[in-house]
């Protein structure tokens, strides 16, 4: 087994304090500044509106209107004049204002710019970010709330980042426009007013290299996007009940860090794969399939997943915190995965 | 130009019947003079999307027969390595931003392109083409709209050839005058004879002037036919007889070669030459595309991301 490059915790303990939603503008204006050809192209993000979710506030104003450029509601013909832009030398970073509405732009995304580069034999390059927000939490139901990252993954031609902390989402989006590959780049929506310290100065951080976000020796918990802050929340609670969680973020979904998560398995011989996507074919199997194969002899127990029920998300709250994956789900799933009743 | 394209997709036709090409082939044989008459009207720098029916397109606009040949017998030497075939033909280096499996997806990319130019303060312009059978699909409507929206130097072109598939035009699109519905928009529109292409050339340069003067896009309606079925598996039957007959007898090249004789442009013999070198071009290209090798099996996993320790992570899983 390859040993991991860089499996130290990288999430800044000093700096500036800013949330997930300043993190991701802040990414944005620093590149507008650095490199000229980057512009941002999608639905409201106009001052004074400055998104649906405000992640471009007082960056039209800035820039003007030529950097940041307001769509008709055709998500298909954001991402495909994006990608048209992308081809003819410049770096657009589109935003689909739900993650939800790339339904609406998947022949963009999955024929058009996943693939021109492969059917033109290596031709065509495409520097173009696509940011779209998913989730649920905020009763915003069965259209509005949905976690498709697995669908994107399964797309070959991709990289999918999926930041769960301001210093990931800063440091991961800044990689993504300099990234001559297109890259998806899934926000949450229940993220953005959470806080978080990143550097002053300019940083990166590289694609397909995990972040620990917490040490431990009993068993592995491999989390992404919000679930991450789950994770960690339920590892809080098993180490008062003695259990010592390993919490890996692989921050990318595409790359994966498989030896990160692998070695950590084979450390604790135990592992839970959380997943805000729906339970059937999704990320979390992905990960299970890749560590039972690569790792069976490692494993102590069967691998455990927790993720969102095989239903739409429905929208009175109680009932779509039942459905969504819960801290308890989690704690709940270690204990299973140790044997512990 | 057109002679080129027509021997090229007979050879094609030939090629494919005799078991030597893999894949789909949807020939443009009837419409030369779109693909012509367009692509002679815009620079070199200019962006030109197609479709999937896509050879005539993508040869006007600077693909070499060598490449796209060697193309559609899937080797090394074709203009997309191998990968994309008869559907897929691009040359960057030409302008060519693809031509395109999905109906009407290559509309979007063009807009966009068109919308760069802008913010790049280029005088370059980008077209469109399309058939008749993307006139219901969203990406036309959408991209009518954003390029009206933002005057864009977007030029549409709508190949109409009558049918979309096997589905006539009628049946398939209840707007009777396509010209008033591109008015509807806001957009110059105009209709021409697709088959003179003298006059699809007139229309796409008077387009390309309006759009380099920062006037907005053009929409364009060539009337054509393809003399041969949807694709190659389709003998071109669900079609009545008369109506193939009588646009064969309107063909594109024939009525060119007849107005060149009389207005004493070029002589009989001297097209005859310009036939013989570009029949003998064709020869050679298919000689050399036999001739090359086809990819390796390792290229199948390489050339999807420009990065390639990424790619190669994202492809085989493990870090390199």
């Amino acid at each position: 087994m390859t040993l991991a490059a860089q499996s130290v915790t990288t999430t800044a303990r000093d700096g500036r304090e800013v949330t997930y939603r300043d993190a991701i503008r802040d990414a944005m204006v620093e590149e507008l500044e650095r490199d000229p050809s980057v512009f941002l192209i999608g639905e409201d993000l106009r001052d004074p509106w400055g998104g649906a979710y405000k992640t471009t506030v007082n960056v039209s104003a800035v820039f003007g209107n030529d950097r940041v450029i307001n769509t008709p509601i055709a998500e298909e013909s954001i991402v495909g004049a994006a990608l048209g832009a992308a081809l003819s030398g410049l770096r657009p970073v589109a935003e689909l204002q739900y993650l939800d509405f790339v339904m609406r732009a998947m022949d963009a995304v999955v024929n058009q710019v996943a693939k021109v580069r492969y059917m033109s034999g290596g031709q065509a390059k495409v520097p173009l970010v696509i940011r779209a927000q998913g989730g649920g939490g905020r009763s915003s139901a069965a259209q509005h709330g949905n976690s498709l990252e697995a669908w994107l993954c399964h797309v070959p031609g991709l990289f999918i980042a999926h930041p769960a902390t301001p210093y990931d989402a800063k440091g991961l989006l800044k990689t993504a426009i300099r990234l001559d590959d297109p890259v998806f780049f899934i926000e949450h929506k229940m993220l953005y007013m959470t806080k978080g310290f990143v550097p002053e100065d300019d940083y990166t951080i590289p694609f397909g290299v995990a972040d620990i976000k917490r040490r431990g020796t009993d068993v592995t918990i491999v989390a992404n996007s919000r679930m991450v802050l789950y994770a960690l929340d339920a590892a809080e609670t098993l180490a008062t009940e003695g259990i010592s969680a390993e919490v890996i973020d692989p921050r990318t979904l595409v790359p994966l860090d498989e030896a990160t998560i692998l070695e950590s398995v084979a450390k604790t011989n135990h592992l839970v794969v959380v997943n805000e996507g729906v339970e059937r074919c999704g990320w979390a199997a992905e990960v299970a399939a890749m560590v039972q194969k690569r790792a069976f002899s490692d494993l102590d127990a069967p691998i455990e997943r927790v993720c969102t029920r095989n239903v739409p998300l429905p929208f009175q709250p109680d009932l779509e915190n039942y459905v969504l994956p819960s801290v308890d789900d989690i704690i709940a799933a270690v204990k299973t995965s140790l044997y512990i009743s | 130009m057109m002679t080129r394209i027509r021997l090229f997709e007979r050879a094609a036709y030939e090629l494919y019947t005799a078991g030597k090409l893999p894949g789909f082939l949807h020939l443009s044989i009837g419409q030369e003079a779109v693909s012509t008459g367009a692509c002679a009207a815009l620079r070199h720098d200019d962006y030109m999307a197609s479709t999937h029916r896509g050879h005539g397109d993508t040869l006007a606009k600077g693909v070499s027969v060598e490449s796209a040949m060697a193309e559609l017998f899937g080797r090394v030497t074709g203009a997309c390595r191998a990968k994309g075939g008869s559907m897929h033909i691009a040359d960057f280096s030409q302008g060519i931003l693809g031509a395109n499996g999905i109906i009407a997806a290559g509309i979007p990319i063009a807009v966009g392109a068109a919308l760069s130019a802008r913010l790049r303060k280029t005088d370059q312009v980008a077209l469109a083409f399309f058939g008749d059978g993307a006139t219901g699909s969203g990406p036309l409507h959408e991209g009518m709209n954003m390029s009206m929206l933002w005057r864009l130097p977007m030029i549409f072109v709508r190949q109409n050839n009558r049918y979309a598939e096997s589905t006539p035009l009628a049946e398939h699109t209840g707007i009777v005058d396509i010209v008033q519905w591109a008015c509807g928009y806001g957009m110059p529109a105009v209709r021409v004879d697709g088959n003179n292409v003298t006059e699809v050339y007139a229309a796409v340069a008077m387009a390309a002037d309006r759009a380099r003067a920062g006037e907005g896009p053009t929409f364009i309606e060539c009337e054509t036919y393809r003399h041969y079925g949807h694709n190659i598996g389709d003998p071109g039957t669900a079609r009545p007889k008369d109506e193939v007959d009588d646009w064969k007898a309107r063909d594109p090249l024939q009525s060119h070669r007849t107005r060149i004789l009389e207005s004493g442009l070029a002589t009989e013999t001297e097209l005859s030459a310009i036939e013989a070198e570009e029949r003998a071009k064709l020869d050679a290209a298919i000689a050399a595309a036999e001739a090359a090798p086809k990819p390796d099996l390792h290229e199948a996993l390489e050339g999807l991301y420009v990065d390639e320790a990424l790619g190669r992570m994202a492809i085989q899983g493990v870090r390199s």
